[in-house]
């Protein structure tokens, strides 16, 4: 046992807030604000700083340092929670899938670029909804001469109007495959920016595909079964709870700022019981949501036969927590807090993404009791 | 950071598990019923070394670290045991002998620790009074030198095996001008006079330990009984923080992990509408939340633990959201295991009816849960 990081940890973590720069705060405004071309240039410059860094290529040779890796990743998370869902989405759900499933060939051509930061990447699994459980995949491919042609419509693509590289889920006959799409390929287009509620500084869109050829050497699998599929979705999951911990602690950090600095009645506000323990139980679930996700990922890690229920308990708990300490960010912030550009209304209208996404808290919880009841089926 | 337990941690508790489930758990339910102290297990608890478990073995323990000791905690719940005896066994082994171990003089561990250890002697601790609870400096209960003789008035209140105890680890103010720096804390024997135990409390949880006052009238003990050093008391006291974070709350989560097995059984043999309840989602999503709080809440449990182990001084922000969440959070998977069972649940034969009763002290016990929540926010 030991809840301690080690000094490289904790090196690392440094060095990762120091490569998001002086002039990252322009940066993320221009996410949110800027046209297409603008948002992609702007994550492409902070891939490439985040790339230089090392922190793109984590997790993507091997499962290792699981641990630090998410207290990595909480820090980007906590600073700009759109870049971070971009970038790990390019890094960890997409870079992850070319390292482990791809061919040489492949990891050559886009994981080394990607590694640097050089190219943007995204996973197109959802159709109708954000999830995948009960109904099969449309998307499918057809085997032709030189390739596959695939068609198919996905509905939110995050990373959608700025990748160059987009992998669709589809079936090839019985099987699944993911077939990685160059963003200039004939047959795909891209749909307009989609307006969301939250994490405005993300291009989400939908991907429709129509006829479109891909060669031979751009398919990973075809594969039996859904173990591949069901892995991206946990690569997903885990984005999102990390996710989750970067907004608690943004939150908590806002409200607590605020409850120090503003005065009523001759005092701060903190001096408040109705504030001070609401702070308190903020703090008290962001040390916990920490600790779960930090678990389930060291489980991950070494292989425990209760990784995957753990995963799921995390996602539960982190995501549901960062609505929870949003809200009271709120609360404790009164109109100040009400007003659009602070991190804690931005927190509570981006915590609803992180429980729909990925695995929603719904399925989750499905998932979670089929494994305490022994019925494995659902994995 | 490494969560995992060594092999040896991981057998123990799996011994423990069949112990308790053979020795204790049977004895359970008639004991709560009757609101009885068990003392058979109590002896139990003794011969298989679990009340002395981390004290010396030349005073009668096994030297276990904190995390094993933690994990007896986890184990005697998850068997089933109640929440009243492992109360019983944290006042005894933590707040009362730990107590004398941790600050005594050699000649008071020789003389108490080892038949504390064994179970021949029970042990209890006052600092609660009537008049005094979360406010511990506010206590009235005095100590006086007179002579050879410390002479103690006043009341303690709440004062879990009050009524059994052999050895009471009493704190009392020798300097009634100052705050905490005037509480001191002293040993009073059973046949001390002027040492008098009040009635056993009924109460609506963790029936089976015995709760009472206790009342000093002119109680005069010889003055070697005074432990540690006039005026540390309070110190003493928040000490004992430790093990109520850790030792004192995994009991709380094994004990969730003992209902959340009944549910899953339960779910799996209760049939409605032609089908195990089991495939009801309503029923599916109280048995995941059940499982979230048991393992959100055991990693904080054993931090403090861990923490202990490495001889760091107590993290009392880590200490009070660890009590925090456990006795607050946890009131909700206790309930859903109830509402699981239904009208089975509302009745004392199914367990999840006393685990919901007993559930009800962890935000109460040892520090309340807006007293945790008043540390956390001095502290951060």
């Amino acid at each position: 046992m030991n809840f301690d990081f080690d000094k490289t940890e904790i090196a690392l973590r440094e060095k990762i807030k120091e490569s998001l720069g002086p002039d990252s705060k322009a940066d993320l405004a221009n996410l949110e604000n800027g046209s297409i071309m603008e948002v992609r240039e702007t994550t492409l410059h902070c891939l490439k700083n985040l790339g230089q860094a090392g922190y793109i290529a984590l997790g993507l040779s091997d499962g290792k340092n699981a641990v630090s890796l998410t207290a990595t990743q909480e820090n980007l998370a906590a600073i700009s929670p759109s870049l971070f869902l971009s970038v790990e989405v390019s890094a960890r759900v997409f870079g992850r899938l070319v390292a482990f499933y791809g061919t040489p060939d492949q990891q050559e051509k886009i994981l080394l670029p990607l590694k640097k930061g050089l190219v943007i990447g995204a996973v197109a699994l959802s159709e109708g909804g954000m999830n995948i459980e009960n109904d099969p995949l449309d998307t499918a491919g057809v085997s032709n001469d030189d390739g596959f042609r695939v068609s198919g419509s996905k509905g939110h693509v995050v990373n959608g109007p700025i990748a160059d590289w987009i992998a669709v889920a589809g079936k090839v006959g019985d099987e699944i495959a993911f077939f990685l799409i160059n963003k200039d390929s004939e047959g795909m287009s891209i749909g307009q920016r989609l307006t969301t509620l939250g994490y405005n500084g993300v291009a989400v869109s939908a991907v429709t595909l129509e006829n479109c050829n891909i060669p031979l050497t751009h398919i990973i699998g075809p594969f039996k079964g859904e173990k591949q599929l069901k892995t991206v979705r946990r690569w997903e999951d885990q984005t999102l709870t990390v996710a989750s911990l970067g907004q608690i602690k943004r939150s908590f950090d806002t409200a607590l700022d605020y409850a120090k600095n503003h005065r009523s009645g001759g005092k701060p506000i903190i001096a408040y019981q109705e504030v001070s323990f609401k702070l308190a139980e903020m703090l008290t679930l962001l040390q916990t949501a920490q600790l779960l996700a930090y678990r389930a990922a060291w489980m991950e890690e070494t292989g425990d036969r209760e990784a995957a229920v753990l995963a799921h308990c995390a996602k539960v708990f982190c995501t549901e927590s960062a609505e929870k300490v949003a809200s009271y960010a709120l609360q404790i912030m009164g109109g100040q807090g009400y007003i659009s550009g602070n991190p804690a209304e931005e927190g509570y209208r981006e915590a609803k993404y992180l429980q729909i996404a990925g695995t929603s808290s719904e399925i989750s919880r499905m998932k979670i009791a089929d494994k305490v009841l022994g019925i494995e089926a659902l994995g | 950071m490494d969560f995992s337990f060594t092999e040896e941690q991981m057998m123990f508790k799996e011994q423990i598990i069949r112990f308790a489930g053979k020795e204790i758990v049977p004895r359970v339910q008639e004991h709560d019923l009757k609101g009885e102290f068990d003392f058979e297990s109590f002896r139990k608890l003794g011969e298989f070394g679990i009340l002395g478990l981390h004290f010396p073995e030349n005073l009668g323990g096994s030297e276990a670290d904190v995390v094993t000791t933690v994990m007896a905690g986890e184990a005697l719940g998850e068997a089933g045991v109640d929440g009243g005896l492992t109360l019983a066994y944290g006042a005894h082994t933590f707040l009362c002998a730990d107590t004398i171990f941790a600050h005594g003089t050699d000649g008071q561990r020789e003389k108490y620790i080892p038949k504390l250890a064994s179970g021949e002697w029970i042990g209890c601790m006052g600092l609660t009074e009537p008049g005094a609870g979360s406010d511990v400096a506010s206590m009235t209960t005095r100590a006086e030198k007179r002579g050879d003789c410390w002479v103690l008035n006043g009341t303690k209140m709440f004062i879990t095996n009050g009524p059994l105890a052999d050895v009471a680890l009493v704190y009392a103010k020798t300097k009634k001008e100052l705050k905490h720096a005037g509480i001191s804390a002293f040993i009073v024997e059973k046949e001390a006079p002027g040492f008098y135990a009040g009635n056993n409390l009924i109460k609506m949880g963790v029936r089976t330990s015995h709760t009472s006052e206790l009342i000093f009238e002119e109680c005069t003990i010889p003055k070697e009984n005074l432990v540690g050093q006039e005026g540390a008391g309070f110190l003493m006291a928040m000490q004992t923080v430790e093990w109520d974070r850790s030792a004192l709350l995994s009991p709380f989560i094994g004990g969730m992990t003992y209902v959340l097995n009944k549910c899953i059984r339960y779910a799996k043999e209760r049939y409605q509408f032609g089908r195990p309840i089991a495939q009801f989602q309503a029923i599916k999503h109280k048995l995941a939340d059940i499982k979230i709080f048991i393992e959100a809440a055991r990693t904080l449990c054993y931090r403090i633990a861990w923490c202990k182990d490495q001889g760091r001084p107590l993290n009392h922000l880590e200490a009070a959201i660890a009590k925090l969440f456990v006795g607050d959070w946890g009131l909700g998977p206790a309930n859903d295991a109830v509402v699981l069972h239904g009208g089975y649940g509302y009745c004392h034969e199914y367990d999840v009816e006393r685990n919901f009763r007993d559930s009800r002290l962890a935000p109460i016990g040892g520090g309340t849960s807006e007293i945790a929540k008043k540390i956390i926010s001095r502290l951060m």
